[in-house]
C-alpha cells in the first residue's frame, strides 16, 4: 500500500468528512460571488481552501479606505484599484489548484443586461445586494436550478438564505447505520443463526455468540409458540426471558447478552422521509432532465415492490458488537452478501429505466448505486421556497402572524437562560430578519442606510420605525412587535460590517455552500439569523 | 474615540455610540491599549489572529510548540507550501503584521508550560485555539489559579474554542464567576479505545488490528522508540503488521488513511467550522475588551451537518471542582477492597480523567507512579485491603499527570 501523494495529504483532515467522491463535487464546482466585500471574500476564503474548482468575483467597485478595516484580502497598495481584482488575487495565494476570476463591472448592469452569464456558474453568491436586482436574478437562477445564496452582515446581525428548487442528499451522515433485518431475517442470515448450538458451548464461546444470533433464535423459538411477534408489554418480557434463559451457561461476563437485551425491539422499516421520497411525483415522471437521484429513487422503488418485498435493500453494515472473530466476519460477510445482492437487483432495474429514457448504461456508476442503496433510509429531499414568492406574496403566502413569529423562535431551542434586563427581547432572532427587511425598504426610500453618521441617530430611529411598521402592516402583521430597543440597535450599527461578523457568517455560509455541493450532510432550509450580541441564533423557513 | 484611523471604519459605530444592548462600562478605547494572548497558532489560532487584527487589537501574542504540516494547508490559511516545517507561531505573526499595517504580533514557539504566572499576568484575556485537553486542563489551572478574589485585576477571561468536523464549540471562562475549563471535563469526548482482551484475542474491526499492531507489537520490536504519527516509515510499520493480523482473522478496511487516523487519533477539521468558532471567540473578546455589547453566558454549541443549530447556555460551576471549587472528593468504598481496586475507582471517575494516580495518606506514599525506585516499594500495597492501609474518614491526596493540582480524597468505609 503507497503513502499517500501531496494532494491527499493536504486534503487529509477534510477527506475524513466527505470522502473523495465528495472531494471530486467540490472539484467540478465553480462559484460566484457577488461583491468581494468582507463576507464574500471569508466565504470563498473557505471554499478556496478545501479545493473547488474555480470562482469569479462581480464587482464594480474600486478599493476605498473603508475596506481596509474589515476586508483580509486586500492590502494597503490596494486601494483605488478593481476590488474584484485585489481580491482574487490574494485568495488565489491559498490554493494553486484552484482557479481564480475576476470581473470588474457593476453586478446591476449585468443582472440588467446579460442575465446568461451567471448560468454558466454551479452556485452563486449574493452578497449585499440590493432588492429589485436580487429578485431578477434570483428568477433567472431558480428557474436554471442553479442554487442561490443570500447573505448579509449588518452590524452585530447575520442573515442567510438558500433559494434553489430542489436538493436531494443520498449521504446525510447519520450517526450510524444499523440494519439487521431481526424482524425480517433473509434466508441465509436464518441458517446462520440456525447452526449455533448453544447446548455444547463452554461458557467462553455463549459470551462470545453475536447478540444478532442471540436475538434472531429467541424471536424464531418466540414466533414458534406466538405465531407473530412479540407486541405486548406481557409477550416482551416473555420474549426477553428467552433471552435470559440463553445466558444460564455463562459463567463470565454477559456483555453480549447486555446487547441483545438493549437492541431487542430494534426493527428497520423505511422512515416516513424515505417513504414520502418514493411517492413523489419526479419519479413517475422521468425524462431526460431527471437527476441521478430521482432515477435511482424509481429503480428503488422496483426494488421495494418486487424482490424486496416491501423493504429497501439490506444496508450492509455490521455495528460493532462483543464476538469471537469467526463468527462476526462470517455475519459481517453474510450482510454484506446481501448487501451486494440488492444492490444488483437495483442495477437491473436502473439498466432498464437508464434503457427507456434513452441514457448509456454507464451514466450512474456502481459505487453511486451502491451508497444510494446502503443510506437509502437516510435520504433527503428539500423543496425551497423562492425567493420571489417570499417577497412578493408576502402576505398572503408569507403566513407571518404574530404567534408565528413568537413561535418561529423557539423551534428546536431551549428557552435561552439570560438573567439581563434586556435579554428577554433577545429571544426572538426572527425580529432581525424584519429588520434587515426594513433597513433595505429605508434605503429604498432615503438611498441610505439609517444611522451611518453619529449626527443622524437620533432622527433615524423614528424613520426606521416608520418603515418597520409599514413593512409588518403589509404582511398583516402587528406592526407593534418590534420594540424600540431592536430598531435603536439596527440604527446604532450603521451599516457596518464588522470583521468578526463577516468572518462567522464566511464560516457559516461557506459550510452550507460545501453541503450543497458536495450532495452531502443536509443544508439549511431556508432562513438563518446570527444574533452576536448574545451569540444565539435562529433557523427559520419562511 | 478620537481619532477614526482607516483601519476601525467598520467598527467605529459600535464603538462610538452606546446602545441599548451595550454593557455598562462602556470602554472603547481599551481595544487599542489592552494585550491579548492567543494560545495555538493551528486551525483556531490562524483565524483568531485575522480576527483579532481587523477587530482593532494592536498588540496581540502567540503560543505554538508545533511545526508547519503539509495536512495543515486545508484550514491554516496563513501557511503556504513552502512554509512547512517551520514554526507555526513564527509564520502566523510574519504573515499578520506584513497583512496589517500597525498590528504587532509577538510569536512564541514553544510550550504553555515554559512560561510562568507572571507572564500570563500581563494580559487582559487569553484566548485558546487547542486541540489538546492536556493542554487546556494546563491553561485553564493557571489562570483560574491566579485569580486573587481581592485584586480585580488578576481576573484574566479565558475564551476557548474547539471543533471537530463539523461541529464546534466557543466559551467564556471568568474564573470564579462561571464555570472554568476542569468543571465541565465529562462534556469532553473520550478518545475512542479499545479493551486489550478483544485486541489480542477477538479483533473483529480493522481498528483492532491497527491497536494491535501499535500497543502490542511496537514495542515488542522497538522498546525505545516512541511512535511518531508523522513519521510515514513507522505508520508504514504498523500498516504492514496490521494487514498482516488483518489477512490472518479475514478483517477488511485496514488502510494507510485508517492507521494514521487511528495512531494520531486524528479528527476531521475544516476551514469553515474553523471559521465560525474563531470568529465567534473573537467576536466575545471584542465585547468584552470594550463593552460595546452584552456578550456571551457562557457556552455556544454549534452543529453544522442537519442545518445550522446552536445553543447557548451557561454552564454551570460545580461545587467540588478540583480546579475553582472545593478541591475534596468523597468516596464510599469497602474496607476489604484493595488499593488497586480503589485505583481503578478513580480512573473511571469521568470528572478527574485520572491516567495513572498516585496517592499518599498524611503518613506515607500509598502507592507512587514514579520515580521507578518508589514504584517498586509502594507496589507491594496494590493488593493489600484498604483497612490495612488507611483509617475510616482519612483524607489522601492524588496526583495525576492529567491532573492540574492535587486532589483531595476522603474515604469513607462503608
Ligand atoms: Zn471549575
Amino acid at each position: 500500500m503507497q503513502q499517500p501523494n501531496t494532494k491527499t495529504q493536504r486534503y487529509d483532515r477534510q477527506l475524513r468528512l466527505w470522502h473523495n467522491h465528495g472531494q471530486q463535487a467540490l472539484e467540478n464546482s465553480k462559484v460566484l460571488l457577488i461583491n468581494g466585500s468582507a463576507t464574500g471574500t471569508e466565504i470563498l476564503k473557505n471554499l478556496v481552501l478545501p479545493g473547488i474548482q474555480s470562482f469569479t468575483v462581480l464587482d464594480g467597485n474600486k478599493v476605498a479606505n473603508a475596506d481596509l478595516g474589515n476586508n483580509f484580502f486586500l492590502t494597503r497598495e490596494s486601494v483605488g484599484k478593481s476590488r474584484s481584482k485585489e481580491v482574487t488575487d490574494l485568495l488565489r495565494e491559498l490554493n494553486n489548484d484552484v482557479e481564480g476570476n475576476h470581473l470588474e463591472e457593476d453586478p446591476t448592469n449585468l443582472i440588467n443586461n446579460d442575465l446568461n452569464f451567471f448560468k454558466k456558474f454551479t452556485i452563486v453568491v449574493a452578497s449585499q445586494l440590493i432588492e429589485v436586482e436580487l429578485l431578477k436574478l434570483s428568477a433567472f437562477l431558480w428557474e436554471n436550478n442553479i442554487p442561490l445564496i443570500v447573505v448579509r452582515t449588518y452590524g452585530f446581525i447575520g442573515y442567510l438564505r438558500i433559494a434553489v428548487p430542489e436538493h436531494t442528499v443520498v449521504e446525510t451522515h447519520p450517526e450510524q447505520i444499523v440494519d439487521l433485518r431481526l424482524d425480517s431475517p433473509f434466508k441465509e442470515l436464518s441458517t446462520f443463526a440456525n447452526s449455533f448450538d448453544f447446548s455444547t458451548m463452554t461458557s467462553f464461546e455463549l459470551s462470545h455468540v453475536p447478540y444478532v444470533v442471540l436475538l434472531l433464535r429467541s424471536l424464531g423459538e418466540f414466533r414458534q409458540q406466538y405465531g407473530h411477534l412479540p407486541s405486548s408489554t406481557n409477550e416482551k418480557n416473555e420474549f426477553k426471558n428467552l433471552i435470559k434463559q440463553k445466558m444460564s451457561g455463562v459463567t463470565s461476563e454477559t456483555e453480549n447478552f447486555d446487547e441483545a437485551l438493549s437492541s431487542a425491539f430494534r426493527t428497520y422499516s423505511p422512515t416516513s422521509n424515505t417513504q414520502s421520497i418514493l411517492q413523489d411525483e419526479k419519479i413517475s415522471n422521468l425524462n431526460l432532465k431527471s437527476t441521478n437521484f430521482w432515477i435511482l429513487a424509481k429503480a428503488l422503488k422496483s426494488f421495494i415492490e418486487n424482490e424486496g418485498n416491501g423493504f429497501l435493500p439490506v444496508a450492509g453494515t455490521l455495528p460493532d458488537m462483543k464476538s469471537d472473530t469467526t463468527s462476526y466476519v462470517e455475519l459481517q460477510t453474510i450482510y454484506k452478501n446481501k448487501a451486494k445482492q440488492d444492490v444488483a437487483s437495483v442495477n437491473n432495474y436502473l439498466l432498464e429505466i437508464l434503457n427507456n429514457l434513452g441514457k448509456p448504461k454507464d451514466s450512474i456508476p456502481l459505487e453511486e448505486v451502491e451508497r444510494f442503496c446502503k443510506n437509502a433510509n437516510f435520504l433527503r429531499v428539500i423543496k425551497y421556497r423562492s425567493l420571489n414568492d417570499e417577497y412578493l406574496n408576502a402576505s398572503t403566502t408569507l403566513g407571518f402572524t404574530t404567534n408565528d413569529i413568537l413561535h418561529l423562535t423557539v423551534l428546536k431551542k431551549k428557552k435561552f437562560f439570560y438573567k439581563g434586563k434586556l435579554l428577554e427581547d433577545l429571544n426572538s432572532n426572527v425580529v432581525f430578519f424584519v429588520l434587515i427587511r426594513a433597513v433595505d425598504s429605508f434605503w429604498e426610500k432615503y438611498r441610505r442606510y439609517p444611522g451611518v453618521h453619529n449626527s443622524e441617530v437620533d432622527a433615524d430611529i423614528p424613520l426606521l420605525k416608520r418603515c418597520t411598521q409599514n413593512l409588518l402592516q403589509g404582511w398583516g402583521v402587528n406592526p407593534g412587535l418590534i420594540q424600540d430597543d431592536h430598531i435603536h440597535c439596527m440604527v446604532r450599527a450603521g451599516a457596518c460590517e464588522m470583521h468578526n461578523m463577516a468572518a462567522i457568517q464566511g464560516g457559516i455560509v461557506a459550510q452550507e455552500i460545501i453541503k450543497i455541493l458536495t450532495g452531502q450532510y443536509i443544508p439549511l432550509d431556508n432562513s438563518f439569523i446570527f444574533n452576536g450580541m448574545n451569540s444565539t441564533s435562529t433557523t427559520f423557513r419562511i | 474615540m478620537t481619532h477614526q484611523t482607516q483601519w476601525t471604519t467598520s467598527i467605529y459605530p459600535l464603538l462610538e455610540r452606546t446602545g441599548p444592548f451595550a454593557n455598562t462600562g462602556f470602554e472603547p478605547e481599551a481595544l487599542h491599549t489592552c494585550k491579548i494572548l492567543v494560545i495555538g497558532a493551528g486551525g483556531l489560532g490562524c483565524e483568531l489572529l485575522k480576527n483579532l487584527a481587523l477587530s482593532g487589537f494592536k498588540d496581540i501574542h502567540v503560543i505554538d510548540m508545533d511545526t508547519i504540516d503539509i495536512s495543515n494547508l486545508n484550514r491554516q490559511f496563513l501557511f503556504r507550501q513552502s512554509d512547512v516545517g517551520k514554526s507555526k507561531a513564527e509564520v502566523a505573526a510574519n504573515f499578520i503584521m506584513k497583512r496589517i499595517v500597525g498590528c504587532k504580533v509577538t510569536p512564541y514557539f514553544g510550550k504553555i508550560q515554559d512560561k510562568d504566572t507572571e507572564y500570563y499576568s500581563q494580559f487582559t484575556l487569553i484566548i485558546c485555539g487547542l486541540d489538546s485537553v492536556e493542554a487546556r486542563r494546563w491553561i485553564n489551572a493557571t489562570v483560574v489559579g491566579m485569580f486573587d478574589p481581592e485584586d480585580p485585576s488578576t481576573l484574566k477571561p479565558i475564551i476557548d474554542g474547539g471543533t471537530e468536523g463539523l461541529k464546534g464549540q466557543s466559551r467564556i471562562i471568568l474564573p470564579s464567576f462561571t464555570a472554568c475549563y476542569e468543571c465541565s471535563l465529562e462534556m469532553q469526548t473520550k478518545p475512542k479505545t479499545f479493551p486489550i482482551c478483544t485486541i489480542a484475542n477477538t479483533p473483529r474491526l480493522p481498528e483492532h488490528c491497527i491497536e494491535f499492531a501499535s500497543v502490542l507489537e511496537w514495542p515488542k520490536h522497538f522498546p525505545d522508540t516512541k511512535i511518531d504519527g508523522d513519521d510515514p516509515t513507522h505508520i508504514k510499520w504498523l500498516l504492514n503488521t496490521a494487514l498482516e493480523r488483518a489477512k490472518e482473522f479475514n478483517i477488511a478496511g485496514v488502510t494507510y488513511s485508517l492507521t494514521q487516523g487511528v495512531v494520531k487519533n486524528i479528527i476531521p477539521a475544516i476551514a469553515s467550522t474553523n471559521a465560525i468558532v474563531a470568529a465567534s471567540c473573537a467576536n466575545e473578546a471584542f465585547k468584552i475588551v470594550t463593552n460595546c455589547s452584552i456578550y456571551l453566558n457562557n457556552y455556544m454549541m454549534y452543529t453544522g451537518d442537519d442545518s445550522i443549530y446552536t445553543l447557548t447556555f451557561p454552564l454551570e460551576k460545580k461545587e467540588n471542582c478540583s480546579v475553582c471549587g472545593s478541591a475534596k472528593v468523597n468516596l464510599d468504598i469497602s474496607k476489604e477492597k484493595t488499593l488497586l481496586e480503589l485505583i481503578d475507582i478513580l480512573k473511571e471517575l469521568p470528572e478527574f480523567q485520572l491516567k495513572k494516580p498516585s496517592l499518599r495518606s498524611l503518613k506515607t506514599s500509598l502507592y507512587m507512579q514514579a520515580p521507578p525506585f518508589l514504584e517498586e516499594k509502594t507496589r507491594v500495597n496494590l493488593d493489600k485491603p484498604l483497612m490495612e492501609l488507611i483509617t475510616n474518614g482519612e483524607e489522601l491526596t492524588i496526583t495525576d499527570i492529567n491532573l492540574p493540582i492535587s486532589l483531595q480524597l476522603t474515604v469513607t468505609f462503608v
